[in-house]
């Protein structure tokens, strides 16, 4: 019995560890085993990289400003005020339920291409529309989890830290927050692999994003197993992005529940 | 005509707040919009059943033990899980439909539509993370349950069948139903290959009409309407399937 449980145990560790590689060698021997398809790959590779980059820049910005908004919405969500708390439920339900792609649609179209401040024109690029419509999910989600956090912190704690004589928000800061950060690192991380993946969405308001890049490249090169080779490479790195962090999750969630 | 006057009444009354609903009084802009609603209810009616079959057989792949079975599932899942739907839909879509046509020589014959592959796409997806559920819920029934199945003289299967899943639904009903909410909300990538779901036909009425907050109001409210009945209906599938002192 022991050994039925053990092996597949180690064919999964294998798997695990061997799927960091699995998909970038694919790409890798496809692109030798064909010259001409390596080096039309290879022409495409910083158009490719280029378009990546715009991915991880989206998702870390509206990961930032998602965070701090989430953070302090969270907090607010357990106001002893109904004029504070009902406002922001309501934001936390109407935008956690929300497609990321209706609120990327949401703010490309109704916000102006640029600002006027004190007569100077600023321009308001797509990108920076695509890193706001992800950052209310973002922050509706993180909000939902500092709430949560917050409540799972036992009453004695409040308690406790009044009779050492903290304020509300000295203990807020110095006992309850500490204790939230850990725990809520996990669901976190999940929201932050889900708005990573969801930065591809901002292809299809046209920001140069790699899923774009992608489908420029392959429709002037014109080649079906260039096509195939093109959106490899765009699966590939998103995995090589999003794997480690689920995988790191996992451990996480792991050792809290051991703990 | 009673219908008549009260979109009449609709858009006058929503139009004094700024509001542009014109485009409901007109026979085929309604129509599209209409046809939208129609047709996102429609994908989540029809992904609900199949993500949650495959999610079932993915999950039995998972904890077969067989490592033909195990593996192949585990890889699907992992990739699924990790890069984003609208990516593998793209993928779906441009290549493995190019090599449908190509078996079934030419595209006029190919009797897969863009309808056809989000339900796949988005059906398989969501199948893989409900997968991940159940196999945590199947791991979660004790072993000396299932010992003493296999002592009644149950089969695998019917091990599988008539105690461990049963049992791993319950457990996993809530993360079930968090799934099936992020399953409405992905029925909205069908719109990159042109199924024409709620949000590519208010793009349609928006291009024309420029009422993209109004749009925007209705559609954020509508998804959140599913999500709502979604989650109650979750919420009373478990009332009505707990097991009285099993604590689930």
């Amino acid at each position: 019995m022991r050994t039925q449980i053990q092996q597949p145990r180690t064919g999964s560790r294998i798997l695990r560890n061997g799927a960091f590689v699995a998909l970038p060698l694919v790409v890798l021997l496809s692109a030798v085993a064909d010259p001409t398809l390596g080096r039309e790959l290879l022409q495409w590779v910083p158009y490719l990289a280029s378009g990546f980059m715009m991915n991880v820049v989206i998702a870390l910005s509206a990961m930032t400003l998602g965070t701090v908004i989430g953070a302090l919405f969270g907090m607010l969500s357990l106001a002893p005020f109904r004029l504070v708390r009902y406002p922001v439920a309501a934001y936390v339900q109407l935008f956690r339920n929300a497609p990321h792609l209706v609120l990327i649609f949401a703010t490309t179209y109704i916000f102006p291409f640029e600002i006027v401040i004190y007569g100077t024109y600023l321009p308001f690029p797509d990108w920076v529309k695509a890193v706001i419509g992800l950052a209310i999910p973002a922050s509706a989600y993180v909000a939902e989890i500092t709430r949560g956090a917050i409540l799972s912190i036992p009453t004695t704690q409040w308690e406790a830290a009044k009779g050492l004589g903290f304020s509300h928000g000295q203990a807020l800061r110095w006992i309850i927050l500490p204790q939230c950060l850990r725990r809520s690192l996990p669901p976190w991380m999940n929201v932050l692999a889900s708005i990573t993946m969801g930065t591809a969405l901002a292809s299809l308001v046209g920001v140069h994003e790699l899923l774009h890049a992608a489908t420029d490249a392959s429709t002037a090169v014109r080649r079906l197993d260039f096509t195939i080779i093109a959106y490899l490479v765009v699966m590939a790195a998103f995995f090589t992005l999003c794997y480690p962090i689920s995988r790191l999750t996992r451990r996480m969630e792991g050792r809290f529940h051991a703990a | 005509m009673p219908d008549f006057n009260v979109t009449d009444l609709f858009v006058s009354l929503t139009s004094r707040i700024g509001l542009n609903y014109e485009f409901l009084s007109t026979g085929y802009e309604a129509q599209i919009w209409r046809d939208g609603f129609a047709t996102t209810l429609f994908l989540i009616v029809l992904l609900i059943p199949v993500s949650l079959v495959f999610g079932l057989v993915f999950a039995a792949c998972l904890t077969s033990g067989r490592l033909w079975l195990s593996v192949p599932v585990r890889a699907f899942v992992e990739v699924t899980r990790n890069t984003p739907t609208l990516v593998q839909l793209m993928f779906s879509f441009l290549v493995l439909n190019t090599f449908v046509s190509s078996l079934v020589g030419g595209v006029q014959n190919n009797p897969l539509s863009p309808f056809f592959w989000v339900v796949a796409v988005v059906g398989l997806h969501i199948a893989a993370l409900h997968a991940e559920a159940i196999r945590a819920g199947i791991e979660a029934v004790p072993a000396s349950t299932v010992e003493a199945a296999r002592g009644i003289g149950f089969s695998p299967l019917q091990i599988l069948r008539y105690v461990e899943v049963p049992l791993a639904f319950r457990a996993s009903l809530p993360a079930i139903v968090n799934n099936l909410i992020n399953l409405v909300k992905l029925t909205t990538v069908g719109n990159a290959i042109a199924v024409s779901e709620i949000t590519y036909a208010s793009i349609m009425v928006w291009t024309q009409r420029d009422n993209v907050v109004s749009l925007m109001i209705v559609i954020l409210l509508f998804f959140s309407l599913i999500n709502f009945v979604v989650a109650r209906l979750g919420l009373w599938v478990e009332r009505r399937l707990a097991v009285p002192g099993y604590g689930l």
